[in-house]
């Protein structure tokens, strides 16, 4: 039986609480009444996982069983949710892989040839081989990368996209043409939190610049309230005008996964038990791991860290039409991560982890840290922010500026000429973003090395628009000074440090809030 | 001029040399011990205590108390232990007994409530053949809060615990009630601060009204002067104390325990009227509506604890042929 998710307030009893900051924790005293908002436990996970994605691709919602679409002769492709989700990446097999093998059996056993799978990672970095391994497995590795059948959608490759046309509010809908020239196209995807799946899948996974502009951009996402809630975002109700155009011309069949909040494996499993709870061995593992970390040099902290493999759970498994599919999946999402929040809070405290869904094997910069702080932590509430208007954000995170050569090259460019201009995401989308997406250099290492896309920092600093837009103060614990300042942030030495800067905004006692997240949390703010 | 080392193996000789790693892990352990408290018992934050139901308590069992064996026992407990201590330590008078011939047991008896010695005043002032089929109710919280004390109370006074707190009331008087047992209630609840009758509760009449058994006021009067809250024993010189039977009340058809409750409020009230006066001049007050009321005046507490404490008045018949 997996308790639910529920409000700590700090009183004389409660000891240090975690602080996750990049490749780190630190154990932070929170002033007494502090609320403290911890994620419901595990849900009981599904045992014979196997026989449950059966069972859904035999008894799909809305639409036929997937052996009636399959038949022999016809076009095939599925597309799989890249690397960037599950946070942390999810230990093997991976359930896109059990999945795909499935379908692929029943694909077989129909006589389908012509199969090509696509992972359909939009404007993200190309995946390396072995990562498109690790997700997809050997077996189906082996069968179709060779064969040029398992790749990397190319949004820059213009003759592989296929303008489908445009929804009623002129919103371009073009995606990968192979998929859009399928007689069927199977969608696998893991629904990490409630942001992700529906038709964000097709009509954003498979898209390019052309058609991502309409919803990624700064006034959508300060009007998505939150991105977390498709109901309340604007950027998923343009998703999902195009998804229904979309529906109107391509079969698509959606295979939507959930997992419990299993994130941390042996010997970590104390920083997902709350704290008072830790037994000796628990208090004995987070020494441990405190002065392992402390003395392990930097690049052994970061191998450390993204080595680890979160041992995942399956909670559900729900295939058919993509709206009615979606409708079960965020049911499931909520039921493991949604917790009951009674009002708003003048403070809001977030550690940021040392991950990311744009730095998976690759390097946590600032506009990252920024984006998973002020962007998905800050969003992740249904109702209202947790902070109030005009309220204050401590983060934790180190804010180095150490940016990864390979995997962000136009965001070291958006870090040194872009925030040294300006910082307000609008003005910088005016000035800046065309250019970025249409820089040659980056379209290039975009489409041939492992880089994102140039205009990607321009979306991770969108994401933080509506926090930047919302709040009054931001400040960084532990952060480099020199970096937080070019964001236009403010940087102090602890928690301390940080409300009393704050305390002109929010005055002497403040009510705080701290999301203990990771695992994930939805704040159901009432 | 030595050139630092740098790069891995510089960061972790710098560690090791400078002592930053044992001095992290001290500060390390320092702070869990006191956040984790060790050596002491672990505690939980207020707001994370699991939500635990009220433990239903059982309450203390005193059925054996009424077996024949116990009863036998208290019966002699009573007669040459209780008895003779009261009237050594205070004067009492009895009136009215005579309505108890005139009634079928069981009944309800309900008496005002100053005192400890109120118990065994009513138990003493009672004919043996009642006093041996009457059972008292006690406060769970105050006489069955240890064992001894329970067992002693019940042994002695024949009490059961009653629940004053929780609002939901017990069966065991009424299934006294039904095997014929007579029960004293104090519908005060606890003994008056002032002396002064304080509010009733409604326990007595529901009981009454449920178990249709007649309701026998009591009076009593200078207990409170004898030995108020607070004193384990009577004030010397052997003051006077009275208990005055009444009338018994029976629920008229279609009363509610409100009403036939505030029936038993006045019939007490009646009584230390007139004991404090006369039959003749308390029943045309009554009748008049004009009975003083027992919640005493609206003064000053030491007012109205200096009224109380003063003895009653004991009227004798050896006065009128002395």
């Amino acid at each position: 039986m997996s308790r639910p998710g529920f409000v700590l307030e700090v009183d004389d009893r409660t000891p240090p609480l975690v602080v996750h900051e990049g490749e780190g924790f630190r154990l932070e005293s929170f002033p007494r009444g502090t609320r403290v908002v911890y994620p419901p436990e595990p849900l009981p996970s599904i045992r014979d996982v196997d026989g449950a994605i059966r069972r859904a691709l035999l008894e799909p919602a809305n639409s036929e069983p997937l052996p009636a679409l399959l038949r022999a002769g016809m076009r095939l492709t599925i597309a799989f949710d890249d690397i960037s989700i599950p946070l942390p990446p999810m230990a093997k097999p991976d359930i896109r892989q059990r999945i795909l093998e499935q379908v692929l059996t029943m694909a077989a056993e129909a006589g389908v040839d012509d199969v090509e799978i696509i992972s359909a990672n939009a404007l993200h970095r190309r995946l390396t081989a072995a990562e498109l391994k690790d997700i997809v497995g050997e077996r189906v590795f082996r069968s179709f990368f060779p064969q040029g059948a398992l790749y990397n959608h190319d949004a820059e490759d213009a003759a592989n996209m296929l303008h489908i046309g445009e929804t009623d509010r002129g919103e371009v809908v073009e995606i990968n043409r192979r998929a859009a020239e399928s007689d069927l196209l199977v969608y696998v995807n893991v629904n990490l939190v409630a942001m992700d799946g529906g038709h964000k899948s097709v009509p954003i996974g498979l898209a390019g610049y052309r058609s991502l502009r309409h919803h990624h951009n700064s006034h959508t996402m300060v009007h998505s309230r939150s991105f977390m809630d498709h109901t309340k975002s604007a950027m998923h109700h343009s998703a999902w005008r195009m998804g229904r155009l979309l529906a109107d011309h391509l079969k698509i069949f959606t295979i939507e996964t959930t997992l419990d909040n299993n994130v941390f494996p042996s010997p970590y499993e104390f920083l997902q038990k709350r704290e008072w709870e830790w037994g000796v061995r628990d208090q004995a593992s987070m020494l441990a791991a405190r002065r392992g970390l402390a003395l392990a040099p930097k690049g052994m902290r970061h191998r450390l860290f993204q080595g680890i493999r979160a041992p995942y759970g399956l909670t559900g498994v729900n295939a058919g039409e993509t709206e009615a599919v979606h409708e079960l999946t965020v049911a499931r999402v909520h039921q493991q991560q949604l917790v009951e929040v009674r009002g708003q809070s003048d403070v809001l405290v977030l550690g940021v982890p040392y991950v990311g869904p744009y730095n998976v094997n690759s390097t946590m910069n600032p506009i990252l840290a920024t984006c998973m702080g002020l962007g998905y932590f800050f969003n992740s509430y249904r109702g209202q922010p947790v902070v109030r208007r005009g309220g204050a954000v401590i983060l934790y995170h180190p804010v180095e500026p150490d940016f990864h050569q390979l995997h962000h090259p136009s965001y070291v460019d958006f870090y040194e000429e872009v925030l040294s201009t300006s910082t307000d995401p609008a003005v910088i989308e005016a000035k800046f973003e065309e250019q970025y997406a249409t820089d040659p250099w980056y379209v290039h290492l975009y489409r041939t090395s492992h880089a994102y896309h140039g205009v990607h920092p321009f979306y991770m600093w969108y994401w933080a628009a509506h926090a930047m837009d919302h709040v009054g103060d931001v400040v960084w614990v532990g952060a480099d000074r020199r970096a937080v300042e070019r964001m236009g942030f403010r940087a102090g030495s602890t928690l301390q440090d940080a409300l009393e800067m704050v305390s002109g905004t929010v005055g002497r006692s403040p009510s705080i809030t701290y999301l203990r997240n990771p695992p994930h949390l939805i704040a159901d703010v009432r | 001029m030595k050139t630092p080392v740098t790069g891995p193996v510089g960061h972790v000789t710098r560690h090791l040399l400078t002592g930053a790693l044992l001095k992290g892990a001290r500060e390390d352990v320092r702070m869990v011990a006191r956040g984790w408290r060790w050596g002491r018992r672990s505690m939980v934050p207020r707001s994370a205590e699991p939500y635990v139901l009220p433990k239903q308590v059982e309450p203390f069992p005193t059925a054996w108390a009424r077996t024949p064996v116990a009863a036998a026992v208290r019966d002699g407990v009573q007669r040459f232990g209780l008895a003779p201590l009261l009237r050594a330590e205070v004067t009492p008078t009895v009136h009215g007994l005579d309505v108890l011939d005139r009634l079928d047991r069981p009944v309800v008896f309900v008496a005002n409530h100053t005192s400890h010695l109120d118990t065994p005043l009513i138990l003493c002032s009672l004919p043996d053949a009642w006093r041996r089929r009457t059972a008292v109710a006690a406060a769970a919280d105050y006489f069955f809060d240890t064992w001894w004390r329970a067992t002693g109370s019940a042994m002695v006074f024949n009490t059961f615990p009653i629940e004053r707190r929780s609002g939901t009331l017990s069966s065991t008087p009424g299934e006294l009630l039904d095997d014929g047992w007579n029960v004293v209630v104090f519908p005060e609840g606890t003994r008056s601060p002032d002396g002064w009758t304080h509010k009733f509760h409604h326990g007595a009449a529901f009981l009454a009204l449920r178990h249709q058994v007649p309701v026998v006021p009591i009076g009593i009067r200078g207990s409170f002067a004898a030995m108020p809250r607070g004193r384990g024993w009577p004030v010397p010189g052997r003051p006077a104390v009275t208990v005055r039977f009444g009338e018994p009340l029976r629920p008229e058809v279609g009363q509610g325990p409100r009403e036939f409750g505030g029936r038993i409020e006045s019939g007490v009230a009646r009584l230390l009227d007139e004991d404090a006066t006369t039959w003749w001049e308390a029943t045309r007050r009554a009748a008049a509506g004009s009975t003083p009321s027992s919640s005493g005046p609206d003064a000053a507490p030491w007012r109205r604890v200096w009224a109380q404490t003063a003895p009653p008045a004991v009227r004798s018949h050896r006065r009128v042929w002395g």
